[in-house]
């Protein structure tokens, strides 16, 4: 068959599926892909020829903003079964990439911790404290979060992460997850061609799948990674051994690292700004400002801002704050990025706010956010700063 | 949760995310069933494609193709068999309806609670 589904490229480190642990595990991604293509469009519909029409007979206007919104769409018959069906599907995804983990989790974690190739190295820190916005909930609905431990050299978080994010983008991140990594970089090298970065950091990494672009992107490039999660940096550091490339891991929270005053040229993060907080977030900007050279820039890729939204697109865009354990999302997608970024250090240039296009070209793309399919807009936000 | 022992070769993890879980319609039972039977589409899901992954090898190895699935025909036993079978799983199906009758069709049916009473009277008959 030479057909365009992409599946997962295998690795080293990753799990081993069963033949029925993996077609349970394509059954989710079909299960996404249907409440994507076939059910996620009725909401309109629904919106337009029943919630609205409720809302304007009751207030004689248009719902203005979120609120009015869910007044009314909360309690449309298409909006319960479409929220109903969605939770379901991310709990089944997480299920589905727990099972062959359960079973081998003991020869996951041996293995990972004599996995051979590249040069680069891990060290974690035992003391750490995991920050509160981790712990408070499970972001994103992951059971046990990025740092939960249940054995020595515990790789299980990361071994789950890995497969699930390829479950959640259905593939769109490319065979490897890597597409928010190699939109950067692509936009980093047309946008700014003689910028040649010598050290890199990528904040919050967990299993470097975004972090392993810029080692191929930047070859003299020296590439750091850094997360709060343990098993999440176990994972990755076996993970990118078995590709043969090289980062240095360390288990440290972005807020406050332990790395020199301008030690930088570059410093990313992938979907980190909306897992922390609205005092972390500004301590992360700061702590970029730090680490960078003068000259070197910050680079934060994130799905869009609300701003110029409409009501009913921002209220379904905003359904993980609320129905997928991210407490943050909804606050750090309207915050002001400008004031963010001096506030932070960065008074040198103004930040920079702009729809990167997707490295990774499919013909399946829906080419649109919605919530359950953020990998599907065929662009990514990028905010970023030279310092 | 989490324990597990030492020589146990599966690692029991939290199925739980953290946080409380929504739910969506005006009785949460609704979306309880809702992700049941979710499951188990997943699972006749994944079914289906281990017999598709039968069918294919068989084929690869000249042992019997598409066509002769299509094309079999079934005798009289073999179809007597399998609509047994079907009935069985209606019954275990519609377990719930059909046993809601049951109780009403019978002839006397006394209140649970008084059935409890009855069996906790002290100097009752036995």
């Amino acid at each position: 068959m030479s057909g365009s589904y992409v599946e997962q490229n295998h690795h080293d480190a990753l799990p081993k599926t069963s033949h029925d642990e993996c077609a349970r595990q394509h059954f989710v991604r079909s299960f996404k892909e249907h409440l994507v293509a076939s059910i996620h469009p009725g909401l309109k519909t629904a919106y337009e020829k029943r919630a609205k029409i409720s809302f304007q007979k009751q207030h004689g206007r248009d719902p203005s903003d979120i609120k009015e919104v869910a007044s009314v769409m909360k309690h449309d018959p298409h909006y319960q079964a479409w929220s109903s069906l969605l939770r379901t599907s991310q709990e089944m995804m997480w299920s589905a990439a727990q099972i062959p983990v359960e079973r081998s989790l003991r020869e996951l974690a041996k293995n990972a911790a004599k996995s051979e190739g590249g040069q680069g190295t891990l060290r974690l820190n035992g003391d750490l404290k995991i920050p509160d916005y981790h712990t408070a909930v499970d972001i994103h609905c992951q059971p046990g979060g990025y740092h939960t431990e249940y054995i020595a050299d515990d790789v299980a978080q990361g071994a789950i992460y890995d497969r699930a994010v390829y479950l959640y983008a259905m593939g769109q991140m490319g065979p490897d997850n890597a597409d928010m990594g190699d939109s950067t970089v692509s936009w980093l090298q047309s946008q700014h061609p003689d910028f040649k970065p010598q050290r890199i950091l990528d904040m919050g990494c967990s299993v470097g799948h975004s972090t392993l672009p810029y080692v191929t992107g930047f070859p003299e490039a020296e590439v750091h990674g850094i997360d709060v999660g343990a098993p999440m940096l176990r994972y990755a550091h076996a993970r990118a051994k078995s590709k043969d490339l090289e980062v240095h891991f360390s288990q440290q929270n972005a807020e406050q690292t332990d790395f020199e005053d301008e030690s930088f040229d570059l410093v990313v993060s992938h979907i980190l700004l909306h897992e922390t907080s609205a005092v972390a977030i500004k301590n992360v900007i700061k702590e970029c400002h730090r680490l960078l050279k003068p000259g070197g820039w910050m680079v934060h890729v994130e799905t869009p801002p609300y701003e110029g939204m409409s009501p009913f697109d921002t209220f379904l865009f905003d359904w993980d704050s609320e129905n997928n354990n991210e407490p943050f999302w909804r606050r750090s997608h309207e915050l002001d990025l400008q004031a963010l970024a001096q506030h932070g250090g960065f008074t040198e240039h103004a930040a920079v706010q702009v729809m990167a296009p997707s490295a990774y070209q499919e013909t399946q793309r829906s080419m649109t956010f919605q919530g359950g399919d953020f990998g599907g807009g065929g662009v990514w936000f990028l905010y970023g700063c030279q310092k | 949760m989490s324990a597990s022992s030492p020589d146990s070769d599966t690692v029991s993890l939290k199925r739980k995310a953290k946080g409380k879980r929504p739910f969506y319609f005006s009785d949460s039972d609704i979306d309880k069933l809702l992700t049941m039977v979710m499951a188990l589409a997943g699972e006749l899901s994944v079914t289906r494609d281990r017999l598709d992954t039968v069918e294919r090898i068989a084929a690869s190895k000249n042992l019997f193709s598409e066509e002769d699935i299509e094309t079999f025909e079934l005798d009289s036993d073999a179809l007597e068999a399998r609509a047994a079978r079907h009935q069985t799983l209606f019954r275990e199906i519609t377990r719930v309806i059909s046993s809601e009758i049951e109780e009403l069709d019978r002839e006397s049916s006394s209140d649970y609670g008084q059935v409890v009473e009855m069996v906790e009277a002290e100097g009752g008959r036995n």
